[in-house]
């Protein structure tokens, strides 16, 4: 028995459909503030609940554990700790990157939060859980306001 | 409060394509099959109807209102839950146990072969603002996932391995299974790597199928059928839909499932209690993942069983007789039933060549895939305590 099978169904009679789903998301209190934070000052924040003690990065105005609502922001630092990571081979369409791209989700340093990204200017075989790495902002007047203002997470030298 | 049971199955598929069929023909088919086992007509002898399901799999907008007259259920009860089938399995045990329906379907399909861009509604999933921007195959979220479970619990790269050799194995003698194969470890190893530490072969393949099961309360059940699986125990939970706020090695959302399924059922130790068990294998690494959740192995434990043949058909702890998703193929919202379905033939004594000795009790547990952190579990038994 073969290990792949044929799995594309246009070869026979059907009606093909599109469904259009455009949307704006509008980035909310939290995150109107966190990306004007990022886009004006290069500067990573998070919100603090006072009764768990958890700093919450991305911030949040409310606490998922206790569900009070958060008011202390703080400002985090860009350093932060590879919590996992992976190194993707294949793109969205199924088709071969030319680059593997490396993401990880940084654990951000003193907070219980952190940002998923990807890892740049770093030898692949050298990424590893535990890993110091610092975020690279894109030049100022490149930023609009997107987690993508963030360039990449590097290794803290 | 009147126990419940399973009374009757059905089943289409599983396959890679169904080109001669409808989405809403498959269900009809599986909820035929499911009618005639259990001896009911849906139009006089079933109370309420539940679907499982989710617009963007069917490609069609409010799909909910399309599904009563491929069921028998026009101008009846019924309601579509957007989950994974063993949460339609656990509210249709609850809706018998208010004492007002006595009879209720339970249903979950897949036509996964209409989707021409699965991964982009998988990316969709996504959280708009701070992850989807990132671009790239949504399935990288299973690698980083890997990562750290292989991390924390010592489990390696072959342990997964020889999980994807088991299951496909397994469906070889599965005829709803879609993927049956007979694989090396080296296959699966050697295959295309895709989200390091996961290679193709450990992800489960799209499938088309659909799966029907009708539930009864006690007094009906015993009237319909002389093997009732009687539903001990339900439990689901989901953990926060952040990425970043989740811990990532271990999957707590099974394991608060099952202490509220185990409770109820009142079981105490589970690898004591529970002779076999269908559990989530998306991707190769989540059937490990889920066993030490479950509490059926200690905490990285399940790597080194699976490796010494404990959870082979002919181990003491079989896991995945059916195949798992990896062999029977990742029906979007039919996993959970896919497990269930394979607990309660192996119950009846009607699993044929791949029918397991003397079992009493079985799990059936469900993961809703990626990004999502949300599963259920079920306790099946031949007896109702
Ligand atoms: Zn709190």
């Amino acid at each position: 028995m073969s290990i792949e099978k044929i799995s594309d169904p246009r070869q026979v009679r059907h009606w093909p459909g599109h469904m259009e789903a455009d949307y704006i998301y509008t980035h909310g209190i939290a995150g109107e503030r966190f990306f004007k934070e990022i886009k004006e000052n290069g500067r990573i924040t998070g919100t603090r609940c006072k009764h768990c003690n958890l700093v919450y990065v991305p911030p949040r105005i409310y606490c998922e554990r206790c569900f009070e609502k958060l008011e202390e922001w703080i400002d985090v630092g860009t350093k932060g700790t590879i919590q996992t990571f992976t190194v993707a081979y294949v793109d969205i369409d199924g088709s071969k990157l030319k680059q593997p791209t490396t993401y990880a989700m940084i654990k951000i340093n003193g907070t219980n939060g952190g940002l998923l990204h990807k890892i740049g200017e770093a030898n692949l075989k050298d990424v590893k859980i535990g890993m110091q790495v610092e975020a690279v902002f894109k030049p100022k007047e490149e930023r609009e306001g997107s987690v993508n203002d963030i360039k990449h997470f590097k290794p803290v030298k | 409060m009147e126990d419940v049971a399973i009374v009757g199955v059905g089943c289409t598929g599983f396959r890679p394509i169904t080109p001669e069929f409808s989405y809403k023909e498959i269900m009809f088919e599986a909820a035929t099959r499911a009618y005639a086992d259990a001896n009911v007509n849906p139009r006089k002898d079933i109370d309420a109807f539940i679907t499982c399901g989710e617009d963007y799999w069917d490609g069609h907008s409010i799909f909910d209102e399309f599904v009563p007259d491929q069921l028998g259920a026009v101008l009846k009860p019924l309601f579509t839950v957007s989950a994974d089938g063993l949460i339609g399995l656990a509210t249709a045990y609850m809706l018998i146990r208010t004492g007002q329906f006595n009879t209720v379907m339970v249903e979950a399909h897949s036509k996964a072969s209409d989707i021409l861009t699965f991964t982009d509604i998988v990316a969709f999933g996504l959280d708009p603002i701070f992850n989807r921007p990132l671009g790239g195959h949504p399935y990288y979220i299973a690698g980083l996932e890997m990562t750290r479970f292989l991390h924390e619990t010592g489990t390696t790269k072959e342990q997964c391995a020889h999980v994807v050799v088991k299951n496909r194995k397994n469906a070889l003698a599965n005829a709803c299974a879609a993927y049956g194969a007979d694989l090396t470890l080296e296959d699966v190893l050697q295959s295309e790597p895709m989200f390091y530490p996961l290679n193709r072969l450990d992800t489960s393949p799209l499938a088309d199928g659909c799966i029907v099961l009708v539930l009864a309360s006690n007094h009906v059940a015993k009237k319909l059928t002389d093997t009732p699986v009687w539903v001990r125990g339900v439990g689901w939970n989901s953990d926060t839909s952040w990425l970043e706020s989740r811990e990532w090695g271990r999957a707590i959302y099974a394991e608060l499932a099952a202490n509220m399924a185990y409770k109820m059922a009142g079981i105490k130790n589970p690898p004591k209690e529970i002779q076999f068990a269908e559990v989530d294998d998306l991707f190769s690494y989540k059937e490990l993942q889920h066993l030490e959740a479950l509490k059926l192995c200690g905490r990285g434990e399940a790597g080194k069983l699976t490796e010494e043949g404990i959870t082979q058909r002919d181990g003491q702890m079989p896991v995945n007789v059916s195949g798992g998703a990896l062999g029977m193929g990742y029906a979007p919202e039919v996993l959970g039933l896919q497990r269930v379905l394979e607990a309660a033939l192996q119950l009846r004594g009607q699993a044929g060549r791949r029918q397991l000795c003397d079992v009493e009790t079985g799990l059936a547990q469900s993961w809703r895939g990626i990004p999502t952190a949300t599963g259920a579990v079920a306790v099946l038994s031949r007896e109702v305590k």
